[in-house]
């Protein structure tokens, strides 16, 4: 068909598309829509629960959980939900009050972590690697921040604050780079490894925190808890009470992380290993790039934010670990969900995680009133929203390809019948 | 190196085939076993040489396997060796009655096979479903599931039968979710695994709060009921008999349901027609498509079917072993029986044999801490980790090695 | 010839249609009993779409099929084997960790107690009727362990195993060696004397001469002619498969070979499997020259080359690029040296097909100045660089911004050409460069070549296709078995190679 060929796309074999470059494809063809599509459907689920097993309005069910959120301190206005249409609008003006501000201090302080975990496990993604693994990188990175917020109470207080950071960023590296490496060397799941370190991560952690454990605090025998961390480690807290979960200035450094996340990918010759490797590791191996170097550098990073993640929380307000917060840490799973309805990019974490932060405050046993919902089942509801969110994201992808292959489609047939 | 091939050729003497890499690398594997082994009840034996010696001798075997290019097996021996010599050292520092206390062979074989009924359950379920071309991430969901409905109906129904059977049918369900999405909306399966595992989570907390909230399960469920064999009692010789009847007199029926689905799966896989077209379905679904076999049917049903086999499993957790629910009292199990599936290579005996080994970790991990003397010592929370270090070390160990089915994993598109 | 009066299948304004193209466009096809129709067309002209949706793998937008004259629906392959049609397909369908016997019963098993699957019967219907046919196979070798000739039997006893009158073969000679393909015709025509149909896909020209009783003609999913055999010339029905006069052969000076640049000796590659892929291979390859390797696939192509690229580790033996001894560095590292490498599979490896173009071009230089400096990257040079390289190699369908995945295959084959060519390599190696690629395309890639002959390159191409071998190369090398078992000029006839390809004893075969 000589030199005029028509730009007709081949197909492309599924089995030649990388786990990543799946992703890609509705990333271009979704844009802003989808998720919202899908947080929204899935919130829809969600109320279809409340209603079924409480039998009461979900929407005033969430309105509840929203007012729990302090997102309502940013409008002045207030509106009166009647199931499915407004009845009432009101003004009350900017000082709605302390109460809001301290609820949304508290979803601020829950979405930074949330940004690093869904960061956590964005690069990881761009790599073609799946890490489960938040939860333990987590933890690890809590254990070292603490211990290193402990010692040193002499150090001047950024240069203290540094190193248990950058000690307990280290630590997540490492403990994501143990399942990195086993990847590289002889292929083991980063699934299953990442899992299983969760587990062992949860149970080290219980050994060093609970009774009787090395980093138990002698003060407080009767307490499965570590000794607070020296002033001169906290984080500068700039909205709301120091000593009261204010928000600190760990917002911005998750922030900064989302920026960091992009120009790593984007503007360094490391992420463009990661993301060939991610695409497609048979053509990155063919172009030079060590696909086993990658997997391990990839996971590294990823832990490395996950491991940041645990040392904001340690620092910025939990100031000592607790043996209860060490068995039911969520951060790094809900950080899945964040990451894939944000499509992996720096904009769309910040928002889903702000989404889950929100539904977390709100769903919280201090911001939720017992009697519209209970807080035991509404961090359930938290789950299984996550669940779909996760599951609908997914298989978005068929439904927008289908709908592209048709328009496709019907424009041949236009051309095809002039 | 080259020569690999040659290494099981035929005509070659006893002596040339116990002397390969891999013959002397298998034993070290067994030295290193044994070096910790003499150091427990029965023999016991009190002073560190032996164990040592034989310690020393497997790490030497490995050595020798490993740079022969027997890399696995080698590090095996290696790895092996130097276990054996720090449990007998560990078991050295014991005390003697402390050390019959806990290592009670009876009891550990009747634990290894309670802990190992739910993985087996799970792993059996996942065979269907990975050897019909659908990897099951999702088997801690479905196993959750079966938990909670299991101890839910029979609450309800006021008998472990219904429990069962519920138990089993939402697990079920489950899967069919899963199934939709993986086939037919060809979702990513290790994400949709995982939005499962979380969907599953919630349902059962969710549901586990607004039905018992602060109470827990009640306290007199239905359990299914254990199967006494006192006939063992009386085998000959007197040691064998009570032996065998503390290990195995008085299981759980659905532990003895597992042990019997382990020939069944593998007879339904390899030895059916039925068995024939799953299979093929797994390895090359276009071509099990130009013959007629319907891909998407052969692997809802699949699937579906490792639904209700960890479902099963997660039935024995509620039911069979500690007669309530909890959230998420899974606990990864429903991973370490992939763990298992894979290391067994994707077939019923392999994969019961993993089991068994994590079962036995497991059995070990809740009957070490009685070792220590102190009540209030905090590392016997360590043993905890063992089985799913064994996990991780099982998982990296034998990669490369069992071969996946060739579409595992593959969503497959009709066109 | 001389069909019955009453064709056994007829196709009518068969049209399918894909996102974006016409793959049939109305159609019309016969096939009386006892015939061989080719169905003849390059890569991409819709043979392979239409006999698919015969076999009811696609479902057609238009169109009627009518078999022994009777209006039928095909919705699945279940259907098609009702009516009594099988398929070979291009790639085998069939599970290579299973026996021939479970390939060929399955779907169909014969079985005991309802359930139980009765290996033994079918061991025995699988020998009774490759008894008929005469096929020598053995009912329990696993497929991974028989050539690809007996492979080919595999699925043709298949067919026959349900049944089929209707025989569809895609391609069926692109994996044989000549001497297999007479053995192939030769059952064929055992077929048509048991009173089957035969509908015979391919594109090679001096095949249908031989084989096909009538010859249809596809080009761009348009059926342009059918003509009989009597009467037909290759040169007739190449103008009517591409639309233009074609040169057969392609132009090239000769060869004015240089010093050696690439240089293997005593080579020993083993496969993932680490069985012996690549068995003692030594040759050289000088500046200035083209040496082909034949071969049938699965000889030992894909570890020699995975080997000299530095992407398999060589088991034995060395390798040199110039005076460099490369045999144990890394891809980094050989690439740095000037090795040039068109891969087998443009998609799976040559290609990240959801990066850009920028992004594909400098997949082997991305880590250097000017592309970047201490690990940043920049990514305008990128375009800058590739936005020449597009032009010079005339790539068309998209910028430096465009995703490899929205290009047509021949130009992504000129993208992964403009890389590895835009390097100016010392040595290039060029694996089936013209896999699934149209005429024009195919005759563009052949000029590059040669063109980096000229300049001073050595070029070795490895190709299952013996006429490109024969056309291009300067000197032809035949891997059997993982070994060179013969060296020919570039005068050397197919049948020479095909006989060498098989493991004739070169010295018996010349």
């Amino acid at each position: 068909m000589s030199e005029t060929a028509a730009p007709t796309p081949e197909p492309v074999p599924e089995e030649h598309q990388g786990f990543a470059a799946r992703w890609e494809v509705y990333q271009r063809a979704g844009g802003v829509i989808t998720p919202l599509i899908t947080a929204v459907f899935a919130f829809f689920i969600g109320g279809l629960v409340i209603f079924a097993t409480t039998h009461k309005n979900p929407l005033s069910t969430y309105k509840a959980i929203f007012d729990g959120t302090g997102l309502n301190w940013l409008s002045p206005v207030s509106i009166d939900w009647h199931l499915f249409y407004p009845v009432a609008v009101h003004w009350h003006g900017w000082d709605t009050g302390a109460l809001a501000a301290t609820n949304l201090q508290q979803t601020l302080i829950i979405t930074t972590p949330l940004i690093l975990t869904g960061l956590a496990v964005a690069f990881a993604f761009r790599c073609g690697l799946f890490n489960i693994g938040g939860n333990g990188q987590y933890t690890v990175g809590a254990v070292t921040a603490v211990q290193f917020g402990v010692w040193f109470s002499g150090m001047p207080g950024p240069l203290h604050v540094i190193l248990a950071m950058t000690m307990a960023t280290l630590a997540g590296a490492a403990w994501a780079g143990i399942a990195g490496l086993l990847k590289a060397t002889v292929g083991a799941h980063e699934v299953i490894t990442t899992i299983m370190l969760n587990w062992i991560a949860l149970w080290i952690g219980s050994y060093l925190v609970g009774f009787g454990g090395p980093m138990q605090d002698p003060r407080a025998i009767s307490a499965p808890v570590t000794r607070p961390v020296a002033e001169s480690a906290k984080l500068h807290v700039f909205w709301g009470p120091p000593t009261l979960q204010g928000l600190h200035i760990g917002f911005f450094i998750a922030i900064a992380a989302l920026v960091v996340y992009t120009l790593i990918l984007k503007r360094t010759t490391l992420g463009y290993q990661v993301r060939a490797v991610g695409f497609n590791a048979e053509a990155a191996r063919y172009g030079g790039i060590s696909v086993g170097r990658s997997y391990v550098v990839a996971m590294a990073i990823s832990g490395a934010f996950a491991g940041l993640a645990g040392s904001i929380d340690l620092l910025g307000w939990e100031f000592n670990l607790d043996l209860t917060v060490v068995q039911t840490v969520q951060i790094g799973f809900i950080g899945i969900a964040v990451a894939l309805l944000g499509r992996n990019n720096a904009f769309g974490i910040f928002f889903a995680a702000l989404l889950f932060g929100a539904l977390l405050t709100g769903t919280s046993t201090r911001n939720l009133d017992p009697s519209v919902f209970q807080p035991e089942l509404a961090g359930n509801l938290t789950r299984i929203i996550q669940g779909l969110v996760v599951l609908f994201v997914g298989a978005d992808v068929l439904v927008l390809y289908v709908w592209q292959a048709r328009k496709k489609l019907r424009l041949a047939r236009k051309e095809a019948k002039p | 190196m080259i020569a690999r091939a040659e290494n099981f050729g035929p005509g070659r003497s006893f002596w040339a085939r116990i002397s390969s890499p891999r013959s002397v690398g298998i034993g070290g594997i067994a030295c290193g076993i044994l070096a910790f082994w003499i150091a427990l009840p029965p023999l016991t034996v009190r002073s560190p040489e032996l164990p040592i010696l034989f310690g020393l001798i497997a790490v030497g075997a490995g050595i020798w396997a490993f740079v022969r290019e027997e890399k696995r097996v080698g590090a095996g021996a290696v790895v092996c060796g130097l276990i054996g010599i720090a449990g007998a050292l560990a078991a050295l520092q014991a005390q003697t009655s402390n050390l019959q206390d806990v290592i009670v062979w009876s009891a550990l074989a009747a634990a290894t096979l309670r802990y190992a009924t739910p993985l087996t359950f799970a792993a059996l379920g996942g065979m269907f479903s990975e050897r019909s071309g659908v990897v099951n991430i999702a088997l801690e969901g479905m196993m959750l599931m079966g938990a909670f409905f299991g101890a839910w109906g029979a609450d309800k129904t006021g008998s472990w039968i219904g429990g069962l059977l519920i138990g089993m049918a939402s697990g079920g369900a489950l899967a069919l979710v899963y199934a939709f999405f993986a086939i037919h909306l060809r979702i990513d399966q290790i994400v949709g695994g995982t939005a499962i595992n979380f969907l599953a989570l919630g349902i059962t907390g969710y549901l586990y709060n607004d039905l018992y909230g602060n109470n827990g399960t009640p306290n007199n469920l239905p359990a299914v009921p254990d199967v006494n064999l006192n006939w063992l009692d009386n085998i000959p010789p007197q040691g064998l008999g009570n032996f065998l009847f503390d290990s195995f007199g008085s299981l759980n029926l659905l532990v003895w349901i597992a042990v019997a689905l382990v020939p069944l799966s593998y007879v339904a896989l390899f030895k059916t027609a039925l068995g024939l077209r799953v299979r093929s379905v797994g390895e090359h679904p276009r071509a099990a498509d130009t013959v007629g076999i319907s891909v998407y049917g052969t692997r809802y049903a699949a699937v579906t079917l490792s639904g209700v086999l960890a479902a099963m499993g997660g039935v024995f957790l509620s039911l069979g072993f500690v007669n309530s629910f909890t959230e998420n009292m899974t606990a990864g199990r429903g991973f370490i029986a992939l763990a298992a599936l894979i290391f067994g290579g994707w077939r019923p005996y392999g994969a019961f044999a993993a089991c068994l080994l994590f079962g036995f970790s497991s059995a070990l991990a809740t009957r070490l801490p009685d070792l220590s003397a102190s009540e209030s010592a905090a590392w016997p929370l360590l043993f905890q980790t063992l089985p799913y270090v064994l996990t991780l070390i099982a998982v990296a160990g034998i990669v490369g090695r069992a071969v996946a089915p060739a579409a595992d994993g593959q969503p497959y598109k009709k066109q | 010839m001389a069909p019955d009066e009453r064709p056994v299948l007829e196709l009518r304004g068969m049209t399918k249609r894909f996102p974006g193209i016409v793959a049939n466009d109305h159609i019309d096809f016969d096939l009386g009993r006892g015939e061989v129709h080719a169905l003849l067309g390059e890569n991409g002209a819709g043979k392979s779409t239409l006999m698919n949706v015969l076999y009811g793998l696609y479902h057609p937008d238009e169109g009627e099929i009518r078999i022994k004259g009777e209006p039928v629906r095909i919705n699945s392959p279940k259907d098609a084997i009702e009516r009594g049609i099988g398929m070979v397909h291009q790639h085998f369908m069939l599970i290579p960790v299973m026996t021939v016997a479970e390939n060929i019963v399955l779907a169909s098993e014969p079985t005991r107690a309802g359930v139980l699957l009765d290996y033994g019967a079918a061991r025995k219907r699988v020998t009774e009727l490759s008894r008929t046919f005469n096929f020598a196979i053995d009912p329990d070798a696993r497929i991974d362990e028989i050539t690809v000739g007996q492979q080919q039997r595999v699925e043709i006893l298949k067919a026959l195993y349900r049944g089929a009158d209707i025989l569809i073969l895609d391609e069926p000679t692109a994996v044989l060696t000549p001497q297999e393909a007479r053995e192939l015709f030769d059952i064929l025509k055992t077929l048509i004397r048991e009173g089957m149909s035969v509908i015979f896909i391919t594109h090679k020209l001096h095949e249908v001469l031989e084989i096909a009783d009538r010859i249809t003609v596809l080009r761009r999913g348009k059926r342009i002619d059918t003509v009989q055999r009597a009467g037909a010339t290759e040169q007739g029905l190449a103008r009517l498969m591409v639309g233009r006069e074609v040169l057969l052969r392609v132009e090239k000076a000769s060869p004015e070979p240089g010093e050696p640049l690439l240089r293997v000796e005593d080579l020993g590659v083993l496969d993932d499997r680490q069985l012996e892929a690549v068995r003692g291979v030594s040759f050289e390859v000088r500046a200035g020259e083209i040496v082909g390797i034949a071969g049938v696939d699965g000889n030992g192509q894909s570890e020699l080359i995975e080997a000299l690229s530095g992407l398999r580790r060589a088991a034995a033996g060395r390798i040199w690029i110039g005076d460099r001894d490369v045999t144990r560095s890394g891809t980094h590292a050989i690439l740095d040296l000037g090795l040039g490498h068109i891969p087998e599979d443009r998609q799976r490896r040559g290609l990240v097909l959801d990066f850009t173009l920028a992004e594909n071009l400098a997949l082997h230089d991305f880590d250097r100045p000017p592309n970047s400096r201490f690990g940043w990257l920049f990514p305008a040079r990128l375009v800058r660089w590739a936005r020449t390289l597009l032009q010079k190699y005339d790539v068309r369908g998209g910028g430096p911004q465009a995703k490899a995945s929205e290009l047509s295959g021949g130009n992504q084959q000129k993208v992964v050409l403009a890389r590895e060519i835009g390097r100016d390599p010392q040595v290039l190696i060029a694996a089936q460069p013209t896999r699934g690629l149209d005429v024009g395309a195919i005759e563009f890639v052949h000029r590059q070549l040669v063109a980096a002959r000229d300049q001073g390159a050595a070029v070795l191409l490895i190709s299952l296709e013996l006429e490109e071998i024969l056309s291009l190369s300067d000197r032809i090398l035949v891997l059997y078995e993982g070994r060179i078992v013969a060296e020919y000029g570039p005068e050397a006839t197919e049948d020479q190679l095909g006989m060498a390809m098989t493991g004739v004893d070169a010295k018996d075969a010349a």
